[in-house]
């Protein structure tokens, strides 16, 4: 009896995996473009995988409707790293294992760090939307990117504050994150290049950290009136912003792309005005009115409803740098799409810009200096200038 | 001067939040030795009932913090819950240990059903504006009313427990069924009601407990009860896991510990002093400051 039970379960296992095998293969032998695209569409950082995804989903949505890549239709394969670098390993060992070579991915550097080495090993393509961190892209490797490098952003934010007159700033940044920490170092150097006196600097133990009163107590007592605080969205909207005007800072206070939909996460009835003189530099600013721009953020919204964050734009700039490199290339072939995208006169016109590549494979682009606005009871953003250069 | 209250302030404001959340660890521990590590997640579920419910409520016209009538409602509910569907069931099987484990797989357990719920979501959600903002101004620093409250709130709920737990019938059954089940049993004390009760006394704590930490800090995520649980179970084996006023000191003086050494010492080391101070406190005193050392019952 017992051993009849157990043939009859070994038996159903068989024809399962039969299904599944024969699932698989059909699978393949689809003669599609696979794109695979690897955001933390679940976690803390949310916000920016669902911009991500619904960029590249807009995206491929267009290519298909236009003939596709190489008279062939695309397909993403979704994978969530939850902004977990271990879970982003497993995503991207997962689409390896389904035969990806193209990668879009990952939205933070934390995450995008994790998969390089095993992305150059297995000689695959990496294309991450907006991991800013420099330790990201080196010379003969399979990483790209389509946003700046921290080293840029970072020293764009020391030049606003040189030009706007500052000569005495202070940081309050997360001594635990790689972006947080890349922004602060990028910064901090650029400030030392300008002539501007680091007159305070102040660091919390991680992203969980729910009180910044005294950092900027520490801040008003330097007596700075700038501070550059390169923090994600989840902590400027409750915590940073509202606890900093609290413990008597009135100052400017500076990030960078990762202030972006912070207004979603704002505490409703409370004086709002706390988030004037914030500024942030980002990769674009869907209120830009050249063509390209425009007829983005109107295709997002008629399709999502909603204007598109810089992580739905250059998530929509991935997919589409990687048709223009399968083209050029005449294959999907990892190698071929990685010779493509390491050439450097190739041009890209992209919604965050027209732009080459350098030889570590980051964009050479302009960033947009945005500010926060609030009439106390919302915030709304407004682009303040748009810088190509350093000066 | 100014820096030291300032310090103080947010001291304060943390410990408090510290000190509610530690009272429902040291409740249930009292009661059962067990610790229920899923009680930070029970704030979870108040922070997430309350963001449902504070919209309904103000369009009833009522404050805001009214909510939290709904959250202690359900997380009640849950806390039972989670006694009857998993503790019970392994404490009657297992030992200790397998109920600790159980803990621990129902605070991911309750992580991750959050996330998976469609309303809920991966998202993190912003709290709108609990109680008035505004304070007591000390020279040119402000304590919050939010502090305050949150202070007198921990300081009632301290004295309530600690007085129904010593002068009332079922908190003298509480206290039997803490030293000897069997012989609880044995005085006609109904044991696994007694126990249902604890907690949910001790999960209704966590909603008071969500409501003061999102009135401060407005952020509701569902991993929110990891650290904060974390911490305030250290504040409970700091002041005497066990002892309901002992949770109270612990949980300030945690968030003294770490407001002061943002402050003073280096603002990326606050977490790694307030685990230093634990082993060091424990090496000490290992029963807790306020806790006594009783010799292993035969």
């Amino acid at each position: 009896m017992k051993t009849s039970r157990f043939f009859s379960i070994l038996l159903v296992l068989c024809m399962v995996f039969c299904i599944a095998a024969a699932g698989g293969s059909a699978f393949a032998a689809d003669d599609q473009i696979i794109i695979g695209l690897i955001s933390p569409n679940t976690g803390a950082l949310a916000a920016y995988g669902t911009g991500i995804v619904t960029g590249a989903d807009l995206a491929v949505e267009e290519i298909n409707a236009a003939g596709g890549i190489l008279g062939r239709q695309v397909q993403l394969i979704k994978t969530d790293d939850q902004s977990d670098p271990t879970e982003c390993l497993n995503a991207f060992n997962s689409l390896v294992a389904k035969g990806v070579g193209l990668i879009i991915g990952s939205a933070t550097s934390g995450c995008t760090s994790a998969i390089t080495d095993a992305a150059n090993e297995e000689e695959v393509c990496i294309l991450s939307p907006t991991a800013t961190a420099d330790s990201i892209t080196t010379e003969d490797d399979f990483i790209f990117r389509a946003c700046y490098a921290d080293s840029f952003q970072g020293a764009i934010a020391a030049a606003y504050a040189k030009q706007a007159g500052f000569d005495k700033v202070g940081v309050v940044y997360c001594a635990a994150d790689v972006y947080s920490k890349g922004l602060f170092d990028s910064f901090s150097k650029a400030c030392a290049e300008y002539g501007i006196e680091l007159a305070a600097e102040q660091s919390s133990a991680s992203l969980d950290v729910q009180d910044y009163t005294n950092q900027f107590t520490a801040m008003v007592n330097a007596g700075v009136e700038f501070v550059y605080a390169p923090y994600y969205y989840d902590v400027i909207g409750p915590y940073v912003v509202p606890q900093a005007r609290a413990a008597g800072y009135s100052g400017i206070i500076m990030g960078a792309d990762g202030y972006d939909t912070t207004p979603d996460y704002v505490v409703a009835g409370a004086d709002l005005t706390a988030f004037n003189d914030v500024y942030w530099t980002n990769h674009y600013d869907p209120s830009d009115t050249s063509e390209k721009v425009s007829s983005f953020v109107q295709a997002y919204e008629a399709k999502y409803g909603s204007i598109p964050s810089a992580f739905g734009a250059t998530g929509y700039d991935c997919v589409y740098m990687y048709k223009q490199a399968i083209e050029a290339a005449g294959s999907e072939d990892s190698v071929a799409v990685r010779d493509a995208l390491a050439d450097r006169s190739a041009v890209y016109e992209c919604v965050t810009g027209t732009f080459s590549l350098d030889e570590s494979g980051t964009p050479l682009k302009g960033a947009a200096i945005i500010s926060f606005q609030s009439d106390g009871s919302t915030v709304t953003s407004k682009l303040v200038d748009v810088v190509t250069q350093l000066p | 001067m100014n820096t030291f209250f300032q310090t103080l302030i947010v001291g304060l404001r943390l410990g408090s939040i510290y000190a509610l959340v530690a009272l429902g660890y040291t409740m249930v521990y009292g009661i059962i030795r067990l610790i229920n590590f899923a009680h930070g997640d029970f704030i979870m579920v108040g922070g997430y009932t309350m963001i449902f419910v504070i919209p309904v409520v103000l369009r009833l016209g009522l404050p805001a913090w009214a909510a939290v009538l709904a959250a202690i409602v359900v997380c009640a509910l849950v806390g039972m819950g989670t006694e009857l569907v998993a503790y019970r069931p392994v404490r009657k099987k297992g030992t200790n240990m397998t109920a600790l484990i159980t803990a621990i797989a129902m605070s991911l357990f309750l992580e991750n059903l959050a996330q998976a719920i469609p309303a809920i979501g991966p998202n993190p959600k912003v709290a709108s504006q609990i109680f008035k903002a505004g304070g007591i101004h000390i020279g040119t620093v402000t304590m919050e009313y939010t502090t305050i409250i949150t202070l007198v709130i921990s300081a009632v709920v301290m004295i309530v427990l600690f007085t129904f737990t010593q002068k009332t019938r079922l908190g003298r059954a509480m206290r039997c069924v803490s030293e000897d089940k069997a012989a609880a049993t044995l005085m006609g004390i109904n044991v696994n009601s007694t126990i249902l009760l604890t907690f949910g006394i001790g999960s209704g704590l966590a909603a008071v407990a969500a409501l003061m930490y999102m009135a401060q800090y407005p952020k509701v995520y569902t991993t929110m009860g990891a650290l904060l649980g974390l911490k305030a179970f250290v504040s409970a084996v700091l002041g005497g896991i066990g002892i309901i006023p002992g949770a109270v000191l612990g949980g300030i003086v945690i968030g003294l510990v770490e407001s002061f050494t943002t402050a003073y010492i280096s603002s990326s080391m606050a977490d790694t002093f307030v685990f230093l101070i634990l082993i060091i406190v424990l090496i000490l005193k290992p029963a807790g400051i306020m806790g006594k050392n009783i010799g292993e019952k035969v």
